[in-house]
């Protein structure tokens, strides 16, 4: 699509702004729940209200937003997320030193990301008996970079790639409010310290690394900086080694695990 | 990778716009996050469009870094250097890139983002999410609690 077509596509650019001051205006609504409270942020409200002027999701939104914008909107995704990503080095810079302090364990958190397998693949494949595809859904959160792993060594239309695709759906559709209910609720629990939950938030994607540091800032405002600081630095690092993690440790491992617990016959009938 | 098609999955690869494409766009993106935060902070328009300005600074340095650099990263680890190298304390003049930025809230410059997000989902993505059914959102859900709780836990030991 031509770039002046992006750029003068006002249905879309005013449908977001709309979307916008609306969800600013509503503001964070908390809502306690047994263990913890869910925080509700802005921009949780905007995908769903980006969604509900989807044509795609509800069809009567055809009249304002039309194929062309949802065309447009793609690329557009990305360049948004630059001046918060921007925003976000400079709360990393000033806060270099606590940074380099916390250096060892920002470092390893990195390995926790094999949280994927541990905790998901063991139920995709004994729990739910999913076939090679519990290979492209387990082995990683998902993000751009990992499909492009899957597409490189499997190809996207086999198994492991519509593992892949399918998690790395439902996390666009969903992670969002998912690490932001994540954060919350164990905030507010108290069971690990805000600097660990902070530079967990680093998943590798700018969004949802902004809904999970954002949700932990507004149930800790105290800690805001830190906070902030922890998450975008440990978000750089998993953009800087998430790659090779997956590559060198993640997928090797979790092809050794399907060789160990899956079934031996190659089947389709999982999804 | 060529059965990758760009309308599924654009932030494989960067779009296929040029640096004043990307300007342009960046622009547009800064006055809907000037309104977005006028609406939302104490800041004034003046405050706001002074910090957006210098933001807006960085993605184009970042940028350029992007396509001038050999190794490939992604444009939004260059982005991010460029802020964190602004910032840092040995930096001169890092105190009033502080200053100015610190009118522009950040949650705030996140929402127009995840505005676009829900008006890109495409039909594609929506019928994988239906097709692949509710095992593959059981196991997407696992794999997001299972990476946030397993960093957690790896930080939280050597905290």
């Amino acid at each position: 699509m031509p770039i002046k077509d992006i750029l003068l596509d006002w249905r879309l650019h005013l449908s977001v702004l709309v979307i916008t001051v609306i969800a600013e205006m509503i503001g964070v609504i908390a809502i306690p729940i047994g263990i913890g409270s869910i925080l509700l942020l802005p921009l949780l409200y905007a995908f769903v209200m980006g969604l509900l002027v989807n044509p795609n999701v509800i069809s009567g939104a055809r009249a304002l937003i039309r194929d062309r914008e949802v065309h447009a909107a793609s690329p557009l995704i990305v360049i948004a997320i630059m001046p918060f990503i921007a925003k976000f080095g400079t709360i990393i810079g000033p806060s270099m030193e606590k940074i380099i302090a916390a250096g060892p364990a920002l470092i390893l958190q990195e390995l926790g990301n094999l949280g994927t397998i541990v905790l998901a693949f063991p139920v995709a494949v004994l729990v739910l008996r999913m076939g090679r595809e519990s290979i492209g859904a387990c082995f990683s959160v998902a993000r751009e970079p990992n499909i492009a792993i899957i597409a490189d060594k499997y190809g996207l239309k086999s198994q492991e790639g519509a593992g892949v695709m399918g998690v790395y759906v439902i996390g666009t559709l969903f992670g969002t409010f998912i690490f932001a209910i994540l954060a919350s609720i164990l905030a507010t629990t108290g069971a690990f310290s805000i600097e660990a939950l902070a530079m967990a938030c680093g998943i590798g994607s700018g969004s949802m690394m902004a809904a999970c540091s954002g949700a932990l800032v507004h149930a800790v405002p105290d800690m805001e900086e830190q906070i902030l600081a922890l998450a975008g630095a440990s978000n750089v690092l998993t953009y800087a080694t998430g790659l090779y993690l997956c590559v060198f440790v993640a997928l090797p491992l979790t092809e050794k695990l399907y060789d160990l617990l899956g079934r031996k016959e190659p089947s389709k009938a999982g999804a | 990778m060529s059965d990758i098609r760009t309308d599924d999955i654009d932030l494989t690869e960067e779009p296929k716009l040029g640096l004043g494409a990307h300007a342009a766009a960046l622009a547009v993106v800064c006055v809907i996050a000037l309104v977005g935060n006028t609406v939302a902070t104490e800041n004034t328009v003046p405050q706001g469009l002074v910090g957006l300005i210098i933001l807006w600074v960085m993605c184009m340095v970042g940028m350029v870094l992007t396509k001038v650099v050999p190794f490939r990263l992604p444009s939004v680890a260059w982005i991010s250097a460029v802020g964190i190298l602004a910032t840092l304390p040995w930096t001169p003049g890092s105190a009033w890139i502080l200053d100015k930025v610190s009118h522009v809230n950040f949650l705030t410059l996140a929402t127009p983002c995840l505005a676009y997000a829900g008006i890109a989902i495409a039909k594609r993505e929506i019928e994988i999410a239906k097709t692949s059914g509710w095992k593959i959102a059981v196991v997407a859900v696992l794999v997001m609690t299972g990476t946030y709780v397993g960093s957690a836990i790896v930080a939280q030991a050597f905290l």
